[in-house]
C-alpha cells in the first residue's frame, strides 16, 4: 500500500519534469524559428537585386544611347560584360554573380517588329522610327542561396511623323510636321524641348526652325509640332534628328507632304 | 467500541498524511514548472533595438536612392557634378531626424572627388552605434558608361 502511494507521488514529479522539458524544447524551437529572420540580413539582399535590377535597365539606356551616337553594334555587349565585374567588386563579399543573355531576332512589342541584333535595333529613316535594346539578366547571390533570378528589360523610344504640311497660301510659306514620341511602357513622352530636336532638313538641307508642344485633338495625343518658316517651294523630304533625355537618338523621315492653301 | 474508535482515529492519520504529501506534491510540481518558465526567459531576452534601427534605416536609405534613381535625378547630380541638388534631394526626401553622409567612388575603391555630401554632425557618424550603410551602385549616364559606388551613411539624431 505503502509502496503504490511512494510511486504514485514520483509520477506527477516525473509528469511536471516532463512536462516542463516539453514547454522548454517546443518554445525553444518556436523561438529560434520566429526569430531566424533576424539573424539574416534581408534587407540587405532585397536592397542588391532591386539595385542591380535598376542598373542594370540603367545600363540598357546607356549603352543604346552610346549606339544611336555612334553606331558600335558591340557596345551593350562589352557594357554588360564591364557591368558583370564591377557589379562583383560594389558588392564584394555577397557572392554576386550576374550574367545576361541579349535579345537577337524579330520580337513584337507595340505594334512593331523590333529584329534585334546583341540586344540592339536601330530602324531609322521611316515616319514611325524607333530605336530599342532588349536584354535578360540572371543574378545569382550565393552568400544569401538565390539562384537564377532572372527580369527582362528592355529601352524604347519611337518618333512617329503624324503629317507634314507645307502652307502654300499665307504670306510667310510654312511647313508643319506634327511628331508624337513615346517611349517603353509605352509611355508618352512630353518633356522634349526645341534642344532635343538636333536637325531639321527639308530636301535634305538643314533648316532652322521652332518647336511647340501641346496636346491635339485630332490626332488624341500629345504632339511636337515643328515649324520652318519661308518655304516657298513643297519640299521633296522631311527629315529630323531627336535625341530623348536620356540621350537616345532617332531619325525619322518622310516624303509624304501634304499641301494645304489654307 | 474502542477498537473502533482507534481505527477511525488511524485511517483520519493516514489521509491526512495523504493530504499534506499531495500537497507537498503539488508544491514541488509547481515549482519545477515555474522554474522551467522561469528558464524561459533566458532565451526570450529581446535583443537590441539596434539591428532593427539601422535596417530600417538601410530601407530608407535605399528606398531614397532608387527613388532617385528611376527619377534619373541621382544620375543627373552625380555625372554633373550637381552635389548641391544631390544635397538638396537627400534632404528633402529623408526623414528631418535623419542625419547622412554621402560618399561616392569608382569601381576600384578610388574617392570620387566632391565637396561634403552632409546634413548633420560629423562626428555623429564615429560616435553613434546605429550607423546605417548603403551601398548603392549606378552604370554611367547618358551614353557615358563609367560606373559610380554610392555609399550612404545614416543615422537617427
Amino acid at each position: 500500500m505503502r509502496m503504490a502511494r511512494d510511486r504514485k507521488g514520483q509520477f506527477i514529479i516525473i509528469a511536471a519534469l516532463m512536462i516542463s522539458i516539453m514547454i522548454v524544447s517546443i518554445s525553444t524551437v518556436i523561438y529560434g524559428t520566429v526569430t531566424y529572420y533576424r539573424q539574416e540580413r534581408w534587407e540587405e539582399y532585397v536592397t542588391i537585386v532591386d539595385s542591380i535590377k535598376t542598373g542594370s535597365y540603367n545600363l540598357l539606356q546607356v549603352g543604346l544611347a552610346n549606339y544611336t551616337q555612334t553606331l558600335n553594334s558591340m557596345v551593350l555587349r562589352d557594357y554588360f560584360n564591364q557591368w558583370m565585374r564591377d557589379v562583383r567588386k560594389a558588392y564584394p563579399g555577397f557572392g554576386v554573380d550576374l550574367s545576361y543573355s541579349l535579345a537577337s531576332g524579330v520580337h513584337s512589342a507595340y505594334g512593331l517588329s523590333l529584329n534585334y541584333s546583341l540586344g540592339l535595333n536601330r530602324t531609322w529613316n521611316q515616319p514611325v522610327s524607333f530605336s530599342a535594346s532588349n536584354a535578360t539578366v540572371s543574378l545569382d547571390l550565393a552568400s544569401v542561396g538565390l539562384t537564377g533570378y532572372n527580369f527582362s528589360s528592355h529601352v524604347f523610344l519611337k518618333t512617329s511623323i503624324r503629317d507634314a504640311i507645307w502652307f502654300s497660301k499665307s504670306s510667310k510659306r510654312y511647313v508643319l510636321v506634327y511628331v508624337s514620341v513615346d517611349r517603353e511602357g509605352p509611355e508618352v513622352v512630353m518633356n522634349l524641348q526645341k534642344s532635343n530636336f538636333r536637325e531639321v532638313k527639308l530636301g535634305g538641307v538643314p533648316q532652322s526652325f521652332s518647336v511647340k508642344r501641346y496636346y491635339h485633338k485630332d490626332y488624341s495625343s500629345f504632339i511636337y509640332e515643328i515649324r520652318i518658316d519661308s518655304i516657298s517651294a513643297l519640299p521633296s523630304s522631311v527629315e529630323f534628328t531627336l535625341s530623348d533625355t536620356r540621350g537616345i537618338e532617332t531619325v525619322s523621315y518622310t516624303k509624304n507632304i501634304q499641301q494645304s492653301s489654307d | 467500541m474502542e477498537g473502533l474508535m482507534t481505527k477511525t482515529k488511524r485511517t483520519k492519520n493516514q489521509r491526512s498524511r495523504k493530504g499534506q504529501m499531495r500537497v507537498v506534491e503539488a508544491v514541488m510540481a509547481s515549482l519545477i514548472v515555474v522554474s522551467a518558465v522561469a528558464f524561459l526567459y533566458v532565451f526570450a531576452a529581446t535583443p537590441s533595438s539596434q539591428p532593427q534601427e539601422t535596417s530600417e534605416l538601410e530601407k530608407i536609405g535605399h528606398n531614397v536612392l532608387h527613388d532617385m534613381h528611376e527619377q534619373r535625378l541621382l544620375t543627373r547630380f552625380v555625372y554633373n557634378s550637381e552635389w548641391a541638388n544631390l544635397t538638396s534631394g537627400l534632404f528633402v526626401s529623408l526623414p528631418t531626424n535623419v542625419y547622412f553622409n554621402l560618399s561616392i567612388y569608382d569601381t576600384n575603391g578610388n574617392s570620387i572627388s566632391h565637396p561634403l555630401i552632409l546634413y548633420g554632425n560629423e562626428q555623429i557618424f564615429d560616435s553613434s552605434k546605429a550607423v546605417a550603410s548603403v551601398t548603392y551602385i549606378v552604370p554611367g549616364y547618358q551614353a557615358n558608361y563609367s560606373p559610380r559606388v554610392l555609399v550612404l551613411k545614416l543615422v537617427r539624431g
